[in-house]
């Protein structure tokens, strides 16, 4: 069985997210959506979203919901396929009510990171690295 | 030209780097050193799935968000594991390595088990076992789970 995760998001408006995450490119899953919760599919088999309503996340864990507009704990960054893949990411979260660059861009050339906010605030960077810049398996003093 | 596989990297800020890394190594991540120093540290769950744990130091570098406190919860990350004895070894692992255990009530709705953790700074993960066939979609999600 290939290694999946599930991110649990606490968020206000289920309607409104799932619209959200839509138009950034994840695919809802309705086999694992209801009225309280809403699965998003970022990369099938592997990475989804799941969206919760305060109300189920409650039923989950006593920990109180911190605002994600003025506090963080997490940072979640979804690789893209080009630096234009990285623009275009933002430009729909912005189209769809999102937040562009709540952090600072990340340029160095061979690696574009930006980001992007949700309507409930929680941070997503969106990053390309090229591919022939990543350091091969080996260390670098056994490949000269 | 198809597009490659997504990869995630879950950016979680700890207070103690080393004793954070030995904790998600008990977890059964894999430490990669050469994305790896002494404010960070890439912890590798599979191909595709990454966990980088930074100092505080380092985080205050990509945000100026304060870190919420671990009294809250701001996201819970659930892990797929391949059978229920591999959810519980989890927790164990977790429980022996300067995590808690077991903070929420454990999940068992048959086809789904699932058991929710802390890591040392308070970051919930959920590992969990779901039978193949609902998670493949060939039987139905029962009624009841959702």
């Amino acid at each position: 069985m290939p290694q999946m995760i599930f991110v649990n998001l606490p968020v206000t408006d289920l309607d409104k997210s799932k619209a959200f995450y839509e138009a950034v490119g994840a695919a809802n899953n309705p086999a694992f959506t209801d009225d309280t919760a809403a699965c998003m599919v970022i990369e099938e088999g592997s990475i989804h979203v799941m969206l919760l309503t305060h109300a189920k996340w409650a039923a989950f864990t006593g920990k109180t919901i911190p605002d994600a507009h003025t506090t963080a704990q997490v940072l979640l960054c979804v690789s893209a396929d080009s630096r234009a893949a990285v623009d275009g990411q933002v430009d729909k979260a912005v189209g769809a009510g999102g937040k562009a660059d709540p952090t600072p861009t990340q340029d160095f050339g061979f690696m574009y990171g930006r980001s992007f906010e949700d309507p409930d605030g929680h941070i997503w960077e969106v990053m390309w690295m090229d591919p022939t810049a990543i350091p091969a398996g080996e260390p670098a003093e056994a490949s000269a | 030209m198809s597009d490659s596989p997504k990869m995630i990297f879950v950016n979680l800020p700890v207070a103690d780097l080393a004793k954070s890394k030995a904790f998600y190594e008990a977890l059964g991540f894999t430490n990669e050193p050469r994305f790896s120093d002494d404010t960070g540290a890439a912890m590798v769950w599979s191909e595709t799935i990454f966990v980088m744990i930074l100092s505080h130091e380092k985080w205050k570098g990509f945000t100026d968000r304060p870190i919420a406190p671990a009294t809250s919860s701001e996201v819970s990350l659930a892990l797929a594991l391949g059978s229920r004895e591999a959810v519980d070894a989890m927790v164990e692992a977790a429980a022996a390595a300067g995590g808690t255990a077991d903070i929420n009530p454990v999940q068992d709705h048959g086809f789904m088990y699932g058991r929710d953790i802390l890591d040392p700074d308070g970051h919930v993960w959920g590992p969990f076992w779901m039978d193949p066939a609902v998670a493949n979609g060939e039987a139905p999600v029962p009624e009841t789970s959702l």
